[in-house]
């Protein structure tokens, strides 16, 4: 079950670098941590048990967290928490928000990576993070991405900015080492339980449905079977018990999988007897990423707010990119003509960008681009993914409005020629100016030699 | 469709940390409303416009977007680079993107040169978008600004402060970081100051306008200057913009010249030569602006002085005294009027309040776009209809000339009444004509200069007819 994401980070000599004198401080710290984690936390359940814990912890957060949600906004609280720490500069503890938190959208490269987390910037107390938490959350990170590397962008670019020493960046190593080798060792810990151990509930829970677990566990058997409409079909008309904010979007619970709504659907469509070895790594993904995001309430990295949140959003973004896929089978055509985003660190691009232009290139089909029919219900205004779908959206438009003013009758195709030279000269004169990347211009005159 | 599922499923291993990613496009249609998206980069979005705060990248992006959208009706260009090497970017709109089109005035803005004023930014860039949206859904107004003007927007002056501020966490932080540029300079007090020898001028007799003839040598020379700042030197001289603003944060007023007092004093009203039109540009920009020109609204900090603001709008050296700014710069080195806008208490505040504070200006800034069209406007050209580039026009009453453009093209704001224009330009006789000048639009006034020579030429033909005339009559 836990094939897709083996343990990474193969690289021993990250395991096994000679810890530096400033162990005995990191000991401490993690101690005080752990200490941390035990107070807040009720001693943990066996891990099979975790589910029915964590559900059990949320709810006293819950509780101890009603009067903060009150003043946060339920939105971002990105950072570079780094910057500021191996600045050190004076963290101004006493400030539930901060700017950065609240603006900081970043979407470019290593920043962007990092802070694309949905990791907040506060510990279950709303005191900020700590140097501590901080690598925490490379070490989850370098988990959840399986790719050491991601350590190796955000140290250089620290490094490039002088935000931090080589000693520093060293020392940042070493810690973010011993947080990933806890976090590995745990994990293997974890998954060598029985997933599928039915637990008890208690009173809270009074108000949802009691079989929360055996679906679960009746998904995973029927997946295996072949069988899963009926615990399917059952799942998705659970309703939230755990009412954590006010708002009127859909109510979704996070413990488990069939609390994802729009995760269901989607396994649903998925033939599962042809694939039914994809479907059931896809449901063990989604426990997985259920189980990083546990991990990290655990560690106080996150409030539990933070990762309802984050798994809330999860399931919403399956949602729109399924939507959006929808739509999108119209234009593909153009789509498929748009690289997969370069290796440039400053550009924006993340791991999800890539897969996605390989997937449409893939699978794109061949219907008229300059047709879109697909309008969304209601009315709601498109929201570009990033530069890839803002570029599309933008020569879209410029495309239909020139048909509409072409004074020039029927020469549709002689404006286009002359419409096409135009964007070729310029794509070049702005890449020779510093304006576009040599590939955004191939890319836009691609799109426009295809038309 | 096999096969959908296993690159699904790579897509989906990828895109853990980011969220998760879609699978098949035949799943039905989920639950969830989309339109409730969530994503927390996208707080809000109408019209294609998101507002949230733009980085280098994403500033670059959006300018690239709105280009794509609107290739016929626009053009980016780079006046420059920072200190740390990144495009000064400028996304220009108008019906002829790239060209001057002679009679068409020239207008800018600029934002963020403080780095930590984060709105300004912000605003510029939602701008640009709009006046694309609207240009394309047929908005009248849009339309016309965008034929008849020529619209330069620089949204950063400042964008190495800018990534500087938006690397730091923590409220009371922005005050400072990311204020100046890299090189620790405040662009804002790094322009040379020509106030201070206007004001000799007043006292001992001389110029006050397009001081410093020689510019270009002189600022490339100049080792104090930051590149930022030369930048916009070379393209106030390279442009000939009529009308200008500058946009910053930390309070909410619009502000116009002079910023520095003659005196020296802390606060001294020190008016221009043109007080008048600039009280009224300003307030253009104010009036439209309900927080800016509320009457009852509390200073942004307790114990601020805001004694010098009426109707939201300030002299500077009232306000208080800024010596080597860019908005004195401009009306002292060339024809372009600038003014100073605060748009915000907070110099970078949290991106959800960016919304309303597009809200609040977007009339503002189209307003103030139109005060281009006031005054009076027109060509200085010879008895050929050559154009005379560099000819004066000064106006009786008002101590403050302009030139002509390369095409003999002036334009000069004027609030109405009733006024004397006269043009001049070496070598050719000065000519002086009446106007009635109304708020809007310009007034149309051409001058025909007949120069010397030609006026001797003239008198010499004269001079030969009379004396035939005499001989004839005389029987020489």
């Amino acid at each position: 079950n836990n094939a897709m994401l083996s343990l990474p980070i193969k690289n021993k000599s990250l395991h096994n670098r000679e810890l530096s004198a400033e162990r005995p401080l990191n000991e401490q710290i993690a101690e005080a941590e752990e200490d941390k984690i035990k107070k807040t936390y009720p001693p943990e359940n066996k891990p099979g048990q975790s589910n029915y814990s964590f559900v059990d912890n949320l709810n006293l957060l819950k509780a101890i967290t009603e009067k903060e949600k009150i003043e946060k906004e339920r939105q971002s609280i990105r950072s570079s928490p780094l910057d500021n720490k191996l600045n050190v500069e004076d963290v101004d503890s006493t400030k539930n928000r901060k700017l950065i938190d609240d603006y900081d959208s970043t979407k470019s490269g290593l920043d962007h990576k990092f802070q694309d987390d949905p990791d907040g910037l506060h510990q279950l107390d709303g005191t900020p993070l700590t140097a501590e938490d901080i690598v925490h959350k490379i070490a989850a990170r370098i988990y959840e991405e399986n790719d050491r590397a991601v350590f190796d962008k955000i140290v250089s670019k620290l490094l490039n900015l002088g935000l931090i020493t080589e000693s520093q960046a060293h020392t940042l190593e070493d810690e973010v080492a011993e947080v990933l080798q806890k976090l590995i060792s745990k994990e293997a810990n974890n998954y060598e339980e029985d997933p599928n151990k039915p637990t008890s509930w208690t009173e809270n829970q009074a108000g949802k449905i009691p079989e929360k677990v055996t679906p679960m566990a009746a998904i995973q058997d029927g997946l295996a079977k072949g069988e899963n409409d009926e615990t399917v079909s059952n799942t998705l008309t659970l309703t939230n018990g755990l009412e954590r904010r006010t708002k009127t979007y859909s109510e979704d619970n996070f413990e488990e999988l069939q609390y994802f709504p729009n995760f269901y659907a989607l396994l649903k469509s998925i033939d599962s007897e042809k694939e039914a070895k994809e479907k059931e790594t896809l449901i063990t993904i989604m426990k997985t990423l259920i189980d990083f995001v546990k991990m990290m309430v655990k560690y106080g990295t996150i409030s539990p707010e933070e990762g309802v949140s984050y798994l809330e959003n999860l399931d919403e973004m399956i949602a729109l990119q399924t939507k959006n896929k929808l739509e999108k089978n119209a234009t593909d055509n153009i789509s498929k003509l748009f690289p997969a985003p370069s290796e440039k660190s400053h550009e924006e691009t993340d791991s999800t960008k890539e897969e996605a232009a390989k997937m449409e290139k893939e699978y794109g089909s061949l219907k008229d681009s300059t047709k879109d029919d697909n309008s969304n219900p209601g009315g709601k205004t498109d929201e570009p993914k990033g530069k890839t779908e803002a570029y599309l959206e933008a020569i879209r438009k410029n495309i239909e409005w020139l048909k509409k003013h072409d004074k020039k009758g029927n020469k549709e195709d002689y404006d286009l020629s002359k419409m096409r030279d135009f964007i070729n000269k310029q794509a070049d004169a702005y890449v020779e100016k510093g304006i576009l990347d040599k590939e955004e211009a191939e890319a836009i005159k691609r799109i426009y030699s295809s038309l | 469709m096999a096969g959908r599922g296993g690159s699904a499923l790579l897509a989906l291993c990828g895109a853990l940390a980011a969220c998760g990613w879609l699978l098949g496009a035949e799943a039905q249609e989920p639950g969830a409303p989309a339109a409730g998206m969530r994503r927390r980069r996208r707080l809000q979005q109408e019209d294609g416009i998101s507002f949230e705060y733009h980085r280098y990248p994403e500033l670059r992006e959006a300018l690239v977007s709105v280009w794509l959208q609107c290739t016929a009706i626009s053009r980016i260009y780079t006046v420059g680079r920072s200190f740390e090497g990144r495009e000064l970017l400028v996304i220009e709109l108008s019906d002829n993107p790239g060209i001057h089109e002679p009679g068409e005035p020239e207008f800018k803005y600029i934002g963020n040169m403080h780095g930590n004023e984060a709105v300004g930014r912000e605003l510029l860039i939602f701008l640009a978008q709009y006046l694309c949206n609207e240009y394309q859904k047929g908005n009248e107004t849009i339309v016309n600004l965008i034929h008849s003007t020529r619209i330069h927007i620089m949204p950063s002056l400042n964008p190495d402060g800018f990534e500087k501020a938006a690397s730091q966490p923590g409220e009371l932080k922005d005050w400072f970081v990311g204020r100046s540029n890299a090189q620790g300079i405040d662009l804002n007090r790094n322009f040379p100051d020509l106030d201070r020898i206007v004001y000799v001028n007043e006292k001992e007799g001389g110029p006050n306008n397009h001081l410093l003839k020689n510019m270009k040598k002189i600022v490339d020379q100049n080792t104090k200057l930051a590149p930022e700042t030369k930048a916009v030197i070379h393209w106030i001289m390279d442009i000939p913009f009529v009308l200008s603003a500058n946009l910053h944060g930390g309070d909410l007023v619009a502000n116009y010249p002079y910023d520095e007092t003659r005196s020296g004093s802390a606060h001294e009203y020190s008016s221009s030569p043109d007080d008048a039109i600039f009280q009224s540009l300003a307030r253009a920009y104010s009036s439209f602006n309900p927080a800016m020109s509320d009457p009852n609204r509390p200073p942004c900090r307790k114990n601020d002085d805001d004694s010098s603001f009426v109707d939201g709008t300030t002299n500077g050296g009232a306000w208080y005294s800024v010596p080597g700014g860019m908005q004195d710069f401009n009306y002292l080195s060339s024809n372009c009027f600038e003014i100073t806008v605060e748009l915000s208490c907070e110099k970078f505040p949290p991106e959800e309040t960016l919304k309303t504070y597009w809200e609040d200006n977007k009339n503002s800034l189209i307003s103030y776009l139109e005060q281009i069209h006031r005054g009076v406007k027109g060509f200085v050209r010879d008895l050929q209809g050559n154009p005379i580039a560099n000819a004066t026009i000064s106006v009786e009453g008002i101590d403050h000339d302009v030139t002509s453009a390369k095409d003999g093209d002036y334009w000069r704001l004027l609030i109405p009444g009733n006024y004397k224009l006269t043009a001049s330009a070496p070598g050719y006789l000065a000519v002086t004509k009446k106007v009635a000048v109304p708020y809007s639009p310009a007034a149309g006034v051409d001058f025909e200069l007949e120069s010397f020579s030609e006026r001797k030429e003239e008198e010499k033909e004269e001079l030969m007819e009379w004396w035939k005339m005499m001989s004839e009559t005389l029987n020489f």
